[in-house]
């Protein structure tokens, strides 16, 4: 294909050509999404860079869905040729999370993979960086996991300066010393809040 | 040096007057409250007239100016760096996250209360607090300079074991050299 | 004969240090022959603290990610929002925060002047432009009530209208900082000293730009004519009319020469939306933010910021709290494993000086 005329449409057929089993739609004006299956991804990603020439990775990311049992890695390429960006997302199992490294592909894809496999835990096999990159002495769930509770941590980890509790929310406070009327759509909320 | 509240020598009232007058910054902008110090010491606010200036080094500087939240792992840095300045010594808090953890309330990588871990003489409030009340917290320092209550320094060697538990509450690893106090 | 290498810690108390970072160096003599970067010391878990909040009280969160610059930060995380949401913007809101992000890269410019020309010693510019800097925060402070961190730009519009006779005001401020640049020129870029000390220095070859993620001013002084405010434009950017300024030098000197281009792109892109700026709503109002529910759904957007392209990744499950945010800042690549590549080979003294070329940014790479 040439590059040139690479479009959302263009691009949408050749990817489909190629990987039958990707699920490709046009997300909107210059975004191309991508669904793949884990394996494939590695392939498809060395595919975009060399001939359809989404040389810039952007963006590698990752989303905890606990419901699902599943982490979904996306990765982000940009084509400056084409000026259009390809959104690649896969899903990774949440138990025995792994994927391969990128860092051959592009060497900044070695920073993102430090990042996700602190906050999620998940291993990126032949990236020879993995281990302490922002937290230091970190023991127990990655913190980034949706069953890490961080208000918790925090209560049970750090001196709490009293004096906070009062203030939690302005317009009760500032109700009860004023005398000045709580808005309804607050007062649903405060309630809301206690029920918590 | 130490201070008896009843009889206040004359030569420490003319060390105190010039401690007031050169007060130095280290240099360490630990969190975002940095972005503040450049305006306060440049032309507009110029620091430089309350004889507020920078070092460098830890050994030549007399303020530790805690700018913002501490992460656990600065946090470490941080206490590392105090005890190597040399006294007298002072620490300011500057902006509400070291006051009692401002916006990262539920953060489970900040410290809430600075002054669990480290003596402060002075807390600047504010989110972040504008070079003008940067600069009236100063002179609140020297005033208690002059008034020999700023003391921080001592209260952390009396106190030492109470914020030595603290910080190792909150640093698992502690693998740091004992300073001699 | 081969020098013994030495292991060098550069950092995290550093003044010639951009922010609260470390840079371990293995140096032979006065050459680096190894660096490695080491973050953290900022992290204050944004992420995970916004999936905590309600949508609204992301704002506040997501400008204090980039401390020079906040504004892009929460225009892209509102675009975000009004992607999924499908919302639609007044005109004249767009307008308006065209203006903001051009005024905060005129300070984050003033900003990186001060730091770039104090990290070889020349202390008088940073008193400068500093000071001049502060001018653009007085008409933040008048606008937003914030002398730093804004929190103007919300989802569906701005806060709040502009102020009586505020646009006279920001054309006066132009005028001077205008007026100031010859100034500049003579003290810091027709500097023989400067140009000295920068030519050849912190090299990213044309040809790995692109492969090693480099963005922003960088990219632009490595010659790739690559702006996203061109190639994807947002807002009202393709309605105005301004060049984007390379360099071919690939060095800290060209990339010096894009910034100090681009400052003057600034200032006329602010007077033309001035001058074309419709009349009207500024706010597309949103529902009870407390109980404001943002329908299942993804975005990326990227915003052009005075340092490089912010990219805000942003998923919704459909609840009042988001799902997912992750940001991209332009210093997550420059900072990390750029800086570990071309510091290779550059003298100690420079290490400082390459890094204020970059526009590294701690607080971005770790949130």
């Amino acid at each position: 294909m040439h590059i040139q005329d690479c479009t959302e449409n263009t691009c949408v057929d050749q990817i489909q050509k190629i990987f039958h089993t990707a699920e490709v739609e046009i997300q909107r004006k210059k975004r191309v999404k991508v669904k793949l299956r884990l394996d494939l991804v590695p392939l498809f990603l060395s595919y975009a860079r060399d001939y359809l020439n989404f040389k810039h990775l952007a963006h590698i990311s990752c989303v905890d869905w606990i419901e699902e049992n599943e982490f979904e890695l996306i990765f982000m390429l940009w084509s400056y040729e084409a000026s259009l960006m390809i959104m690649v997302k896969t899903r990774v199992n949440r138990e025995k999370p792994e994927f391969i490294t990128l860092s051959h592909l592009w060497p900044q894809a070695e920073t993102y993979e430090r990042e996700i496999h602190e906050m999620y835990g998940i291993n990126f096999k032949g990236n020879e960086r993995l281990g302490e990159f922002i937290l230091e002495d970190w023991e127990g769930v990655p913190p980034m996991r949706r069953d890490f509770d961080t208000i918790k941590y925090s209560k049970e980890n750090f001196y709490q300066r009293p004096g906070r509790e009062d203030a939690q929310d302005v317009r009760e406070t500032i109700s009860k010393h004023s005398g000045e009327e709580v808005p309804d759509f607050a007062k649903e909320f405060s309630i809301r809040r206690i029920e918590e | 040096m130490t201070y008896d509240k009843n009889s206040k020598k004359i030569v420490d009232i003319i060390q105190n007057f010039a401690r007031k007058h050169s007060l130095w910054i280290l240099a360490y902008g630990t969190g975002c409250g940095a972005i503040e110090v450049p305006p306060t010491m440049t032309s507009r606010y110029d620091g430089e007239r309350f004889g507020l200036r920078g070092a460098a080094t830890p050994r030549q500087a007399d303020v530790l100016l805690i700018t913002g939240y501490l992460a656990t792992k600065t946090l470490k840095r941080v206490i590392r760096t105090y005890e190597q300045m040399q006294s007298p010594k002072y620490v300011i808090g500057f902006g509400s996250c070291t006051i009692n953890g401002g916006m990262y309330w539920d953060s489970y990588n900040t410290i809430k209360a600075l002054d669990r871990y480290l003596p402060v003489d002075v807390y600047i409030n504010g989110c972040m607090p504008r070079p003008e009340s940067v600069i009236s917290g100063f002179i609140k320092l020297q005033q208690l300079i002059s008034e020999g209550k700023a003391n921080g320094a001592e209260k952390y060697q009396k106190n030492l074991e109470w914020y030595r538990e603290n910080q190792k509450k909150v640093i698992h690893n502690w693998k740091m050299p004992d300073y001699n106090w | 004969m081969r020098e013994k290498e030495t292991t060098i810690y550069l950092g995290p108390q550093h003044p010639g240090i951009t922010g609260n970072m470390m840079v371990k160096l293995k140096v032979a003599g006065d050459t680096i022959v190894k660096a490695e970067t080491h973050v953290g010391y900022l992290h204050r878990a944004f992420e995970k603290l916004m999936e905590q909040r309600t949508w609204t009280q992301s704002f506040p969160i997501v400008c204090r990610i980039c401390v020079p610059e906040p504004d892009p930060n929460e225009e892209n995380l509102a675009r975000a929002i009004e992607e999924i949401e499908g919302r639609e913007v007044p005109e004249r809101a767009k307008y308006i925060r065209v203006m903001v992000l051009e005024l905060a890269r005129l300070a984050t410019y003033g900003l990186w002047m001060g730091g770039q020309s104090g990290s070889m010693g020349l202390y008088t510019m940073p008193q400068w432009t500093i000071g001049d800097r502060d001018y653009i925060l007085d008409l933040f402070e008048e606008l937003t009530g914030g002398r730093v961190y804004h929190m103007y730009i919300w989802a569906g519009g701005v806060r709040r209208d502009l102020p009586e006779g505020f646009t006279d005001r920001v054309l006066k401020t132009l005028d001077y900082l205008e007026n100031r640049l010859p100034d500049y020129d003579n003290l810091l870029f027709n500097n023989a000293l400067f140009q000295k000390r920068a030519q050849g220095v912190g090299i990213i070859p044309k040809d790995k730009a692109i492969e090693w993620g480099v963005v922003g001013p960088p990219l632009r002084g490595s010659g790739i004519k690559h702006d996203v405010r061109i190639d994807e434009p947002y807002e009202v950017y393709d309605k105005l009319n301004f060049i984007v300024p390379t360099s071919d030098g690939c060095d800290v000197w060209s990339r010096a020469l894009v910034r100090r281009q681009e400052y003057e792109q600034s200032i006329s892109i602010i007077r033309q939306v001035i001058e074309k700026m419709p009349k009207g709503d500024y706010y597309n109002k949103i529902p009870n933010p407390l109980t404001w529910q943002v329908p299942p759904g993804e975005a990326y957007v990227k915003t052009e910021s005075a340092r490089g392209e912010f990219g805000y990744y942003v998923v919704s499950d459909g609840s009042i709290k988001p799902r997912r945010v992750h940001v991209r800042g332009p210093a997550y690549v420059h900072g990390v494993s750029l800086l570990e590549k071309i510091l290779v080979g550059a003298n100690i003294a420079d290490v400082s000086f390459i890094m204020n070329s970059l526009g590294t940014c701690p607080p971005e790479i770790e949130r």
